[in-house]
């Protein structure tokens, strides 16, 4: 639920104040150094996203709002599937010998057992992809994500709807079919493979924000610091990426464009994602960690 | 919280708003200020703020008091305790790590604990604050390194950390402040001024009377006095010679008992005892103070030799006189000789810098060994960014990263990884880090091991306790070298035995410390009784014990380098264990328990650790073959074992009779030792003297002795009625009464039988490897 006097979502685990940045992280062994910085999000940010597939593997959850969202975005993997049965979206997923399934049921039984915010599950258009599918793939995010409103049984967990389209027009149409369902907020995936082009970003956004009440409005995977602040400035509630700490793990930081630091040890990459989490949330860092920066130069 | 009065210091860093400012800072304020309360109301903060907080002392017993007294005053909170008291070896952690929001560690716990961060990284990054009590000890040449290093590793792994420092006596307060990247604040408001004043003598045996003296004035006034001595050995001596005088006093030092040492301190601190003779160990901590303090010494003997005290040590214990609410002034008395003029500086209060332990080559290299381990400097690069966030690079102290690495690659400890060039640790290395030794001591256990193919019970503690690790130290005095001869001669050795050509582990004072070490231990598996033994050899019963603690990390690496140079046996997955891997657990199965090798043996058995081996071997059941033959029931009659397990224990007994039972080497012989006063019947070291010197006869009655720093003149007093000359010469030696070197080499000169004889001895002696300990504790 938004409050009035000032902009948030309250959720089970805390409110969430925007505008936010909602640092992306997963579970499980892939990854270490999300690991490494799970326990300094808090400090950081308000809340903390995590796709549907890590999440399985969360053994201990963290100490803030967790967002999952539905992990559709696995539809863009190779020899992936998207079906329809009985008028919902169901993903298979080529994750190996066997095909894993998704279903707006297990998607939502998942959510409603471990997350605070949810988002329904939605498929990704890519740009270039054919016109028949791309809208066939809006109208099964659609008809998911109201079918999640309707069997949604825990009322305290926020339930964002997706909204998938190609261009400006497709996007508004997206948004008004989902408005008058009583979701909590709402959220826009698949800008990520056309973030350079801002105008067509800019666009979208803005419709969908033309179509919407004043309920929240997330954007999936756009973190970049000033990508981010342009889009709060339009009035976007929030964002979730995982830059902070893939920008890391090259070395460089998002608050010097011009450092970089070769073959980072972990602590170092440790370091560079505080960092960078606490440039793109605009969160204090002590003054410690601002003053001896990592240095570039030989030192011996 | 109630309404508290602060004190002017108090208020001001309350004002400051330091302890809630974020920052790191560097607090230098008085003893007796109210730096603990500061630190309980930093500490209380940062709880209540959701984060968990670290307090360092550098006293187990502090770190003790202390989570008594605010486990009792943060309700709410979980207060846990980790020092080398806790543990596997010792008592269980009351608290967990994982459940305490405060911890109170010893700096080598948090070491130990940073070292494995990947473990503890459930508590790391939720921890917001670190108070480091007495933090000029990053200065002190063994624990300062491993307390910066800790430090600079945890501020590296959380950013968000801020330390507090506490501390009476910093020369570099800014400095340290600097490379915190925080504040600092100074006082030297004290509640109780101190009044300096200086005692002179002429000479050192003038003290004890001067002490009384100064003692009986406050004493007439109901007032008490802290007196700081140099050596334990003097506090009883002269806790002993107040009492003798009517004065009533106590003796305060590292050697006693903890539980008696707290005796000891509440009874002073309740007005019982007036006088307290310490050593060091009340200098830091505890708060207990005295109306007058008096430095009786104001030189300490460190590595073997006297040095004046450092200002900051001076200052530590004059912080300890006036007694708030109690005293107008406190006095602080220092003692010294008239001709000292220096001594006037150290009212002055300037403070020695502290420089950082990096400086030290050994050190350095260890802590090169812990960041490759704990992974966050895997590459050269790497490593030069970590210790660019060193004290030691803040005070632009050489730090030879180069040489350190080539040093230790040659050398095994380290390597490069062959897929990704990373540095990693050799099976070496890693032996060094587990047992928390340095490098070099792992080296020396290496480079021991693989030029012999035998040792001894004797000869392993003596190599391990002549590495730099193994402490404490047990001294050696002059006194005790004869008595250590016989002690010696009774052991069995492959290294000291007459004729052997393997190369001593150590030299000089080291060796005869290692000596006599060995020695101990051994005594201490026979009996394991730790007071008995303590008396025997003139040392505590708390030094055994630490000692043991120690010698349990280095006979474990020791064992673990064996295993490593034991060869592979074709066609077996698991290398067997040899012989001297057998000898070198036992040894360190008889070190832990103060049992014998049969009785240690007791300990192969699974689940059967020390308690039940003494229980066995109290029962009569001394052996593993005493064990295959003992009937079930007489095992299980002594309670706290089923029946199954005693069988199992019997069987498993049996197996090992199969087995070539391991004990001390037979090889080798007795400790040689050089010919020792009893048999030469002359002081060996100033006969070893004599017999550099050269005689020539003056006249008749008189000699000149020439080649030693002042030609002396001998002559003849008088004639025994046997018509032996009795000789005098001019030396400050023969003036105390000794039969000085100049005389001795007037008799050689003159053929005397005995000196002659006892020449010979020596020389013979000189021929083989024998060991001469007169020269070895002459030696530096």
């Amino acid at each position: 639920m938004i409050t009035s006097t000032t902009r948030s979502l309250i959720t089970p685990s805390g409110n969430i104040p925007f505008p936010a940045y909602i640092p992306v992280t997963t579970f499980g062994d892939r990854y270490p150094l999300d690991k490494l910085i799970q326990p300094y999000l808090p400090r950081l940010a308000k809340g903390v996203m995590v796709s549907h597939h890590y999440a399985k593997e969360m053994k201990q959850r963290p100490r803030l709002p967790l967002l999952i969202d539905s992990g559709g975005f696995a539809a863009l993997f190779e020899g992936s599937r998207i079906l329809e049965e009985n008028g919902l979206g169901v993903l298979e997923v080529n994750r190996g010998e066997t095909p894993e399934r998704l279903t707006p049921l297990m998607v939502l039984e998942f959510q409603e057992e471990k997350a605070d915010v949810a988002f329904t599950l939605d498929f990704p258009i890519p740009p270039g992809i054919d016109q028949t599918e791309a809208e066939r793939r809006q109208h099964l995010s659609i008809a998911n994500a109201i079918w999640a409103i309707r069997n949604r049984r825990r009322k305290e967990m926020c339930l964002y709807a997706c909204v998938q389209a190609w261009n400006e027009e497709s996007a508004a149409r997206c948004a008004r079919q989902l408005v008058d369902h009583p979701f909590d907020g709402f959220a826009i995936g698949g800008l990520v493979p056309r973030a350079k082009k801002w105008d067509l970003i800019e666009g979208i956004v803005s419709n969908v924000l033309a179509e919407l009440d004043g309920r929240p409005l997330h954007v999936f995977g756009l973190g970049k610091p000033e990508i981010s602040h342009k889009l709060f400035g339009m009035g976007v509630d929030s964002v979730d990426s995982s830059s902070y700490v893939k920008l890391a793990a090259d070395g460089k930081k998002w608050s010097d464009p011009d450092f970089y630091l070769e073959d980072p040890s972990t602590p170092e990459l440790l370091r560079l994602a505080i960092e960078n989490l606490a440039t793109a949330s605009s969160a204090p860092l002590p003054l410690a960690v601002k003053t001896r920066g990592l240095s570039q130069q030989p030192l011996f | 919280m109630k309404d508290l009065v602060l004190n002017p210091v108090q208020k001001e860093v309350m004002d400051y708003g330091l302890l809630s400012s974020g920052f790191s800072c560097i607090l230098q304020m008085p003893t007796g200020s109210g730096k603990t309360w500061l630190s309980s109301l930093a500490i209380r903060q940062t709880l209540q703020a959701g984060h968990k907080a670290i307090y360092l002392s550098p006293l187990r017993a502090l770190a003790e008091e202390l989570a008594d007294r605010w486990g009792n005053e943060l309700k709410g909170f979980s207060v846990g305790i980790f020092t080398g008291d806790y543990g596997p070896q010792g008592r269980s952690m009351p608290v967990p790590y994982h459940q305490a929001d405060l911890f109170i560690m010893t700096p080598e716990r948090l070491d130990a604990c940073i070292r494995n961060w990947r473990s503890h990284w459930s508590w790391i990054p939720k921890t917001d604050l670190v108070v480091v009590d007495e933090i000029h000890l990053l200065g002190d040449a063994g624990r300062g390194v491993r307390l910066e290093g800790t430090i600079s590793r945890l501020r590296r792994l959380n950013p968000f950390i801020r330390i507090i420092g506490l501390s009476a006596t910093l020369g570099n307060r800014s400095e340290l402040a600097d490379w915190l990247d925080g504040v600092e604040f100074c006082s030297d408001w004290r509640s109780v001024p101190l009044r300096w004043r200086i005692s002179r003598f002429r000479k050192a045996d003038e003290k004890p009377e001067l002490l009384c003296r100064e003692i009986t004035v406050f004493r007439d006034r109901g007032s008490q006095t802290l007196v700081f001595v140099q050596s334990r050995r003097r506090s009883e001596a002269l806790a002993k010679h107040l009492c003798s005088q009517g004065i009533s006093a106590r003796y305060h030092h590292a050697g006693i008992q903890h539980s008696e040492r707290r005796s000891i301190e509440e009874a002073f601190r309740s007005n019982q005892t007036p006088v307290l003779v310490s050593t060091g160990t009340l200098e830091m901590g505890l708060n207990l103070p005295a109306r007058q303090v008096i430095l009786y010494d104001l030189q300490g003997y460190d590595d073997g030799q006297f040095s004046p005290l450092a200002t900051n040590t001076v200052w530590q214990r004059a912080g300890r006189a006036g007694r708030p609410g109690l005293d107008e002034e406190g006095e602080v008395v220092l003692f010294a000789p008239t001709w000292d003029k220096q001594v006037e500086n150290y009212g002055l209060g300037r403070f020695e810098r502290i420089v950082s332990g990096l400086r030290d080559r050994a050190a350095f290299q260890e802590q090169v060994l812990v960041e490759i381990h704990s992974g966050m400097g895997k590459t050269r690069p790497q490593l030069e960014r970590v210790f660019s966030g060193t004290l030691a690079y803040q005070q632009k102290l050489p730090l030879p990263l180069d040489e350190s690495i080539e040093e230790m690659t040659d050398a095994g400890i380290i390597d490069l990884h062959p897929e990704t060039s990373d540095f990693i640790l050799t099976p070496l290395g890693r032996i060094a880090i587990r047992q928390m030794l340095k490098p070099e001591t792992v080296l020396q256990i290496r480079n021991f091991l693989d030029s012999v193919t035998e040792l001894s019970f004797f000869d392993l503690l003596v190599a391990a306790a002549a590495t730099a690790d193994c402490e404490p130290v047990i001294s050696v005095d002059y006194e005790e070298l004869e008595k250590l001869a016989d002690y010696l001669a009774a052991r069995r050795s492959l290294l000291f035995s007459k004729g052997s050509t393997i190369k001593s582990p150590s030299s000089g004072k080291r060796l005869l410390s290692a000596l006599k070490t060995a020695t101990l231990l051994l005594d201490w598996t026979q009996s394991g009784d730790a007071q008995t033994v303590a008396e025997d050899f003139g040392c505590y019963p708390f030094e055994i014990i630490r000692l043991k603690e120690s010698m349990e990390r280095i006979l474990t690496a020791i064992a673990s380098v064996q295993r490593l140079l034991d060869p592979e046996v074709e066609g077996e997955e698991d290398k067997p264990k040899s012989p001297s891997l057998r000898r070198i657990e036992l040894l360190r199965q008889m070190v832990i328990s103060g049992l014998d090798s049969e009785s240690a043996s007791l300990t192969v058995i699974d689940g059967i650790g020390t308690v039940w081996a003494r229980k066995l071997t109290g029962a009569g059941i001394k052996s593993l073959k005493a064990l295959s033959s003992t009937s079930l029931e007489t095992v299980v009659a002594l309670g706290g074992i089923s029946s199954k397990r005693a069988g199992a224990w019997i069987a498993e007994a049996q197996t090992h009779m199969d087995s070539t039972p391991i004990g001390d080497s037979s090889s080798g012989g007795a400790v040689a030792v050089h010919p020792s006063i009893k048999v030469l019947g002359v002081d060996p070291y100033r006969l070893r003297r004599a017999m550099e010197l050269k005689t020539s006869r003056k006249d008749p009655s008189h000699w000149t002795v020439t080649g030693g720093l002042d030609a002396h003149i001998v002559g003849v007093t008088s004639t025994t009625k046997h018509e032996e000359a009795l000789f005098s010469c001019d030396c400050p030696d023969n003036a105390k009464g000794h039969t000085c070197k100049h005389i001795l080499s007037v008799r050689l000169f003159q053929g005397d039988k005995q000196i002659s004889h006892a020449v010979k001895l020596i020389r013979e002696a000189q021929q083989d490897t024998s060991l001469d300990l007169f020269h070895l504790w002459f030696s530096r």
